[in-house]
């Protein structure tokens, strides 16, 4: 009864990712948190669909962090919604996030580049 | 504050239930905008949503405080498992209380005696001037001459500022009458100022006060805190008004504020008078070191500066007026040893050398007790865990990881532990009174700050931590490591090797065999104690007073003194009540000295031996009935005994045994030779005296002088108190005297003292029971009667409470077995065999093993005891019987639970 099996995503993310995401949707501009998935969910074209067992536990800790910030405000629906922001220190980590992302896929890119393959 | 605390997390849950409604409330919108009927858009929404209640508990532990809500739980429970469990918790936490209380108790007196520094300004910069001994830098004195610190004072270069201080005992502050004792100390001029302690009324010293004569104030006096309250009633115009000191009137400057005790700890002081020395004095020097500058340095400047001082001390003796063949006599020994500035945070004190030892060695037998304590605590706890393992294993199959089943084991045991160093903190605070109380005497009161120091607040926390940690750790990893399967094996039968000698068992021989050691010390001391206390003596102890009277400023001419001694005699005879009055100068069976050498007949005494006597008294006639020596050859003293009749003296068996051997003393003529050491207030013998001779045999009893109760009673010689006069015998009635009188009550005992004021009111007086000389005697023995018998009965509870629980353990382990005899026909008497027959095996070893132990332990203390042989059966036998009595009990309680167990839920569970 392994704990982290708990939040599996529909497809899986490299850990670290899914904040990674919600930081660059809040980048542009404050959310609640159903709509950071329905963004995802479309810039993704479908592919990535965060399911609210780990949107949530995310959308805290970042809280937590003092990366984004929160507060309660009305929806056009006259809903009660809470509404993350991203911080100034959240710009500067997804700046960092950012180019270690594209550090990442470039290193793997070169890896699977097919010229390294050798062809029986 | 939990109302807050729950006021905030549910606030919280709120907000992260409203959130999550939200977002669910907003998925179902958009699939029903995008088609589907209601119904299915609920369904769908949920579905992908996931586990509400998941999400939720899982978004709140990412607020961190998920550690302390797991806690808080942790301690409900285990306060509740506790509640169910009264015997268990109960024992535990009596056992805990008293291992953490008598070693908390024993750490705040070294607390206040060596680690506590003075309440003064700056203590860590204090340095007491101090010169090693003969013996080595490990034995120094506290004091030095006064003259050396007067050389001292006169260098500041040495240190920043340098002050001294002298006890001086008791003054009497009585202007007329009984006396009325003061403890005092005498200081320098700058003493308060060096230490920064200031006045809260008036003034401190200074400088000039500190002349012979007094300053421009004339002879002032600063008085404590304490004795302003109590003398004064803390009248607030107690500044100015005059304290009568040894009948010098003194002006009452200042009080000092209430923290501040004196300059030595172990003593407290009412009064303070200015060091106005003769340069036979010693004082301790309290010095300050200038900033920067450390004690070695300071001790190298001082020797540096020795021999100059020395020098400087000789020249200012021979100044003084001091005969030159006595100062070179000093020079020889004079501030030989190298002079150090040791570090004086703590004062500088000789009850701290004297008692620092035996503090730390009874610091050091507090924690084995404590150690004990916690072995018995485990036994328990590891009772309890057995009974409650199927309830582990059961939370193991349910998910629970081993660090939170450990985790819970250890908070209950921090809880106990707690629980338990609450109350023996309390315990503490008393306990540690009462040993003040009973190591203090009239002569050397001991006075110690108890107040509440972190430091004591700080041990008490690391012994709560520590003694949790350690019974606590091997039954929470126990707990760790049970099995989630074992919940489905039958029965939890455990496991199958039993082992006869475990370490339960050992755990359970040494606390007998420790018990039984101390059990048969507290005997000995006890019995000791008791002996000397109701040694018959010859007369009754309570009803016996000694009424010590001075005639020094009644200035009674020597010759007319025995006169003047009864008229007050006679005086007290007539008092209705009071009988038996008669006079003498040293009180029998205390630690008065006044010996002689002597010669019997003609022959040469033998080598004068100050410890063998013999030890002389003057008395008056019908001595020897009030103080129970009946005469049995020859007479007493009677009134044929005065000035012009032939001088007369009464001896004792003892002396007719040393000095006479074996002929009838009486007839014999003694005489006193002039090189033996005279030591009485005023006597003087310039030469051999005139003949005295033997007219009586008293009886050996407590009327014996220098008489301490456990050593034999010593030779001695009586003389006719009516017959000391200087023309006649050389030796020189004293000033003081005492008449000693047998009285029926207190008032008596009032009357006697106004009758004597009537007679002559300048007298100083102070009246005391026989019983308060002799107790002075037997300070060491009660102590430790007292200490034995604490020590021993914490043993013994520990031992009890651990033989309990190993008991109660064993009963639980195996109630399937005791079940099935129970079921196939054994009696209660059975079964009760069967479950004490191991522990009665144990408690036997433990016996014998400490009984080996006593036998061999006790030729160590055979010199402190009387009337008894260290190897005494009757005390062994009782400290076995004793042991014995507590085992059964102890072990009586859970064998009899065991005879009560039911078959038939035995064979259910199964």
């Amino acid at each position: 009864m392994a704990k982290k099996d708990r939040y599996q995503n529909r497809v899986e993310l490299l850990q670290g990712t899914l904040d990674l995401l919600i930081l660059q949707t809040l980048q542009w501009g404050p959310r609640h948190g159903y709509g950071i998935t329905q963004a995802i969910k479309t810039r993704s074209a479908d592919a990535l669909q965060v399911d609210t067992g780990s949107l949530y536990p995310a959308l805290h800790r970042l809280e937590r962090a003092g990366v984004i910030a929160a507060e309660w405000s009305t929806s056009a629906n006259n809903q009660q919604v809470r509404v993350y922001r991203l911080t100034p220190a959240g710009k500067r980590q997804l700046l960092a996030e950012r180019s270690r992302w594209e550090q990442l896929s470039a290193a793997i890119a070169g890896v699977l580049a097919p010229d390294a393959i050798e062809e029986g | 504050m939990k109302i807050l605390w729950r006021h905030f997390t549910r606030r919280r849950d709120r907000e992260l239930d409203d959130e999550l409604q939200a977002h669910l409330r907003m998925a179902i919108a958009d699939r029903i905008d995008r088609g589907e009927t209601p119904e299915e858009a609920a369904a769908a929404a949920r579905r992908e949503f996931g586990n509400v209640g998941l999400v939720r508990e899982v978004a709140r532990d990412m607020w961190g405080w998920g550690w302390l809500e797991r806690l808080v739980r942790d301690v409900q429970y285990a306060f509740r498992s506790l509640r169910h469990n009264r015997v268990y918790a109960c024992a535990a936490i009596a056992t805990l209380a008293l291992g953490i209380g008598a070693t908390t108790a024993i750490f705040t007196l070294v607390n206040s005696f060596l680690l506590r520094p003075l309440p003064v300004r700056d203590p860590a910069r204090l340095v007491g001037v101090r010169e090693e001994g003969r013996a080595g830098p490990s034995v120094m004195a506290s004091w030095v001459p006064a003259i050396v610190w007067e050389q001292i004072r006169d260098r500041p270069q040495l240190f920043e500022s340098a002050c001294a201080s002298s006890p001086v005992g008791r003054l009497n502050t009585a202007d007329r009458g009984e006396a009325d004792w003061a403890e005092s100390f005498s200081a320098s001029g700058n003493f308060f100022d060096n230490l920064g302690v200031s006045a809260i009324l008036g003034r401190t010293f200074s400088t000039a006060d500190d002349k012979r004569g007094g300053g421009p104030d004339g002879p002032v006096a600063v008085i404590s805190h304490a004795y302003w309250q109590r003398r004064f009633g803390g009248a607030a115009d107690v500044i100015g008004r005059s304290l009568s000191i040894n009948r010098v009137a003194y002006t009452i400057v200042g009080v000092t504020a209430p923290n501040f005790f004196g300059p030595t700890v172990g003593r407290s002081f009412d009064v303070a008078v200015p060091l106005l020395g003769s340069s036979r004095a010693t004082v301790s020097i309290l010095a300050r070191l200038r900033p920067g500058q450390t004690a070695a340095s300071a001790t190298a400047a001082l020797r540096a500066a020795q021999p100059q001082i020395r020098e400087a001390a000789l020249a200012a003796m021979r100044a003084e007026g001091a005969p030159a063949r006595v100062v070179a006599e000093m020079s020889k020994t004079f501030l030989r040893g190298p002079l150090s500035a040791t570090p004086a945070a703590v004062g500088v004190s000789d009850q701290q050398d004297s008692f620092e030892r035996p503090l730390v060695a009874m610091l050091m037998l507090a924690l084995l007790v404590l150690l004990i304590a916690c072995a018995n605590v485990a036994n328990l706890v590891l009772g309890r865990a057995a009974a409650r393992r199927h309830e582990m294993s059961v939370r193991r199959a349910l998910g629970a990881s081993r660090l939170r089943l450990a985790r819970q084991v250890l908070v209950e045991s921090l809880l106990l532990s707690s629980v338990g160093a609450a109350l023996g903190f309390l315990f503490a605070r008393s306990f540690s009174r009462i040993l003040v109380r009973q190591a203090s005497t009239e002569v050397n009161p001991l006075f110690l700050d108890l107040s509440l120091d972190w430091r004591v607040l700080a041990f008490t926390a690391a012994a709560t931590v520590g003694t949790a940690l350690l019974f606590g750790l091997v039954p929470a990893l126990r707990a760790a490591r049970v099995q989630p399967a074992d919940a489905l094996k039958e029965g939890g039968r455990g496991h199958a090797c039993e082992r006869r000698w475990g370490l339960n068992q050992l755990l359970v021989v040494g606390q007998v065999g420790f018990s039984v050691v101390l059990v048969v010390a507290a005997g000995l001391f006890v019995r000791t104690f008791a002996r000397l206390a109701t040694m018959d003596v010859g007369f009754d102890r309570e009803r016996t007073v000694i009424v010590s009277l001075n005639t020094q400023d009644a200035r009674v001419p020597a010759a007319s003194r025995p006169a003047f001694y009864e008229r007050i005699r006679q005086a007290v005879a007539a008092v209705p009540g009071a009988d038996g009055a008669v006079t003498l100068l040293s009180v029998p069976a205390s630690q008065d000295h006044w010996i002689a050498n002597v010669r019997v007949g003609g022959q040469t005494p033998p080598a004068f031996d100050p410890k063998l006597g013999p030890f002389l008294n003057a008395v008056g006639p019908g001595y020897f009935s009030t103080f129970g020596a009946p005469i049995l050859a020859g007479r007493g003293f009677d009134q044929r005994d005065g000035r012009g009749s032939p001088l007369v003296a009464v001896v004792n068996e003892t002396f007719a045994r040393v000095f006479i051997r074996g002929r009838n003393p009486v007839g014999e003529s003694l005489t006193f030779a002039a090189d033996g050491e005279e030591r009485a207030a005023g006597a003087v013998a310039p030469s051999d005296s005139p003949p005295f001779q033997v007219v009586g045999l008293a009886k050996d009893s407590g009327s014996a002088t220098n008489y301490a109760l456990r050593d034999g009673i010593p030779p001695t010689v009586y003389f006719c108190i009516a017959q000391m006069d200087p023309a006649i015998t050389n030796f020189t009635p004293p000033p003081a005297f005492r008449i000693g009188v047998r009285v029926t009550s207190a008032s008596t005992l009032r009357e006697v003292a106004a009758a004597v004021t009537r007679v002559e009111p300048q007298l100083r007086m102070i009246a005391r029971p026989m019983s308060g000389y002799i107790d002075r005697n037997l300070v060491s023995e009660r102590l430790a009667a007292v200490l034995s018998t604490l020590f021993g009965s914490l043993a013994l509870v520990l031992a009890g409470v651990g033989i309990f629980g190993v008991t109660a353990y064993a009963v639980a382990r195996r109630r399937p077995e005791i079940g099935i005899r129970i079921a196939l026909g054994a009696s209660p008497a059975t079964v009760l065999r069967t479950v004490l027959q191991g522990i009665v095996i144990v408690v036997a070893v433990g016996i014998a093993i400490g009984g080996v132990v006593s036998w061999w332990l006790s030729r160590l203390v055979a010199a402190l005891l009387f009337g008894l042989e260290p190897r005494d059966p009757a005390t062994f036998a009782g400290a076995a019987i004793v042991l014995t009595a507590v085992a059964l009990a102890a072990g009586w309680l859970p064998a009899r639970r065991a005879t009560r167990i039911d078959p038939v839920s035995v064979l259910r569970s199964k």
